[in-house]
């Protein structure tokens, strides 16, 4: 959870963010999405900011005989470059579908090259193949894969049901908007298949795809405090 | 000289400073950050008769100095409290006020005689005043007839004090204050949040679930500060000050207004150490002042 030292009341909320690296001086990666992202973009450098984690779980250890996949929708791309680094270091280089609206929704493509085979689709064909990174998955998910993913709902689930389709273990990690990202606020439920929901905060972010119920997915885009959420 | 310990009726606290119901979940989450037996106290989270899954996403966003949240009063349910919670803040002697909630007089005695039973539980807060569920909550509070039936019933299930939480949507909140002094309350806490309600202009659409939230945070704090000190007025026992408390200042005025103890509640979500950092604030300014807490209490009032 991040948030500026000298936000005063408002932004009031700390923002839960992905790790893009870790260690003693961590960054992340920031859509501006409302007043929160953008004075962190505004930020001067020495600005002091509290950072509280790590919080929650971490994506799951690789599964000994499966090839990783990793399928990346926007902003969701950071905790997937941590990870495809990881992988590499484990001598496991991942496969990488990376999709956005435009060539723009498409940051840190050159380092997420570096550590993975890596396609890209944009919607209006600026980069890479023409079209969602759903069409990519078609081509290139094989019954040995297990899926990493993380970007919009609207996105995962559908990576989700094709995984679930061909049977293909898929690991999402989620985004909800959340007050306080340590279990307490409870503003952070996602429903979950057979009914009731997880938290994302401390059962969550990442979660075997199947356990969701991603029906609600479709009409409710999730990602932002304030001002326009992101549309997906 | 500079004592930190504060009476609420037959309760004594170590210090000023609880935490708020729903605010703070069970106490057992901050296992990473600070021992909470530090604090004056903790509130539960809400219990009610049985396990509640609580509202649907979304259930929080942010405003202006403050947030809205309609969580729905998800909680384990006071029998999984009792057998899995509770044991574990006795051990480690943490102050225990056990918010309860039900929407019918007979659940919330019911829920009180469970917890009647069990050591550790130092008083039961009412919860008659959540904006966030169709049934009970609110209308208990709004109403001093139903407030005081409410009280009336639970005083009569347990010999631990009983504190009532205030609605500010109540018409003539010193009417239910007085309604719950009289029906045997021994304390009030005051306030509940005030119903709020936002929506995303982008997608044109209500930016909760439940249409309506409770409105917390800074925002509320002058709200929230004028109405401990009629109640103050109003009532001859204790008032337990709430509403947009962030630093030991923000208290301070609650306390010099008369409020015998505060509760910290959204700034938890900012920072996990802010209920600490409040006690720490006000023994320090007691220290400064070169005086104790009680009599810091109401100091404003005599002006």
């Amino acid at each position: 959870m991040v948030r500026g030292a000298e936000w005063g009341d408002s932004p009031l909320l700390p923002r839960p963010m992905s790790y893009l690296t870790a260690g003693t001086t961590p960054s992340i990666l920031i859509k501006l999405v409302g007043e929160g992202t953008t004075r962190m973009a505004r930020a001067e450098p020495g600005e002091p900011f509290s950072l509280l984690g790590p919080l929650g779980n971490c994506w799951r250890a690789p599964t000994p005989g499966r090839r990783q996949l990793l399928i990346a929708g926007g902003v969701g791309v950071a905790p997937l470059l941590y990870l495809a680094r990881e992988l590499v270091r484990g001598d496991k280089r991942p496969i990488c579908l990376y999709g956005g609206r435009s060539g723009r929704d498409l940051p840190l493509d050159d380092d997420l090259g570096e550590v993975s085979e890596l396609s890209l689709s944009t919607e209006d064909g600026s980069r890479g193949t023409r079209g969602r990174v759903t069409d990519l998955i078609e081509r290139v998910l094989e019954d040995d894969m297990e899926v990493f993913t993380c970007g919009p709902d609207r996105m995962m689930a559908a990576v989700a049901a094709m995984c679930t389709a061909r049977n293909v273990p898929c690991e999402v990690s989620l985004e909800t908007p959340m007050a306080c990202g340590y279990g307490v606020c409870l503003g952070c439920p996602v429903p979950v298949e057979g009914g009731g929901y997880l938290y994302a905060c401390t059962q969550g972010p990442c979660v075997d795809a199947r356990r969701v119920d991603w029906s609600s997915a479709d009409h409710a885009p999730r990602g932002a405090f304030t001002a326009g959420r992101r549309s997906s | 000289m500079t004592s930190q310990s504060v009476r609420i009726g037959s309760l004594e606290l170590d210090n000023p400073v609880l935490t708020a119901s729903g605010t703070f979940g069970y106490g057992l989450e901050y296992d990473d950050f600070f021992d909470v037996a530090l604090l004056g106290g903790i509130c539960t989270k809400g219990l009610s008769l049985h396990p509640r899954p609580g509202n649907p996403p979304e259930r929080i966003c942010e405003t202006p100095a403050g947030m809205l949240n309609a969580i729905g009063l998800a909680n384990v349910g006071v029998e999984n409290f009792c057998s899995e919670k509770l044991p574990i803040l006795r051990e480690r002697k943490v102050t225990v006020i056990a918010n309860i909630f039900a929407s019918t007089v007979d659940d919330f005695v019911r829920i009180t005689e469970r917890l009647d039973g069990e050591e550790g539980v130092h008083a039961i807060e009412l919860n008659v005043s959540c904006p966030n569920v169709t049934h009970g909550g609110i209308e208990f509070g709004r109403d001093p007839k139903l407030a005081a039936q409410v009280t009336a019933a639970v005083r009569a299930a347990t010999k631990r004090p009983v504190w009532v939480k205030m609605s500010p949507e109540a018409g003539d909140i010193a009417e239910v204050a007085r309604a719950c002094e009289s029906a045997g309350a021994d304390a009030l806490t005051a306030i509940n949040t005030i119903r709020g309600m936002s929506i995303d202009t982008a997608s044109m659409t209500l930016r909760l679930a439940n249409r309506t939230g409770g409105f917390s945070g800074p925002g509320l704090r002058p709200i929230a500060l004028r109405i401990v000190w009629d109640l103050v007025e109003a009532v001859s026992i204790p008032v337990i000050g709430i509403g947009g408390i962030f630093t030991a200042r923000d208290a301070l005025e609650f306390l010099l207004a008369g409020a015998s103890a505060v509760q910290v509640g959204t700034a938890n979500f900012s920072d996990p150490c802010a209920a600490l950092k409040v006690a720490e604030g006000i023994r320090e300014y007691c220290v400064q002042q070169e005086l104790s807490v009680s009599d810091v209490i109401g100091r404003a009032r005599a002006r």
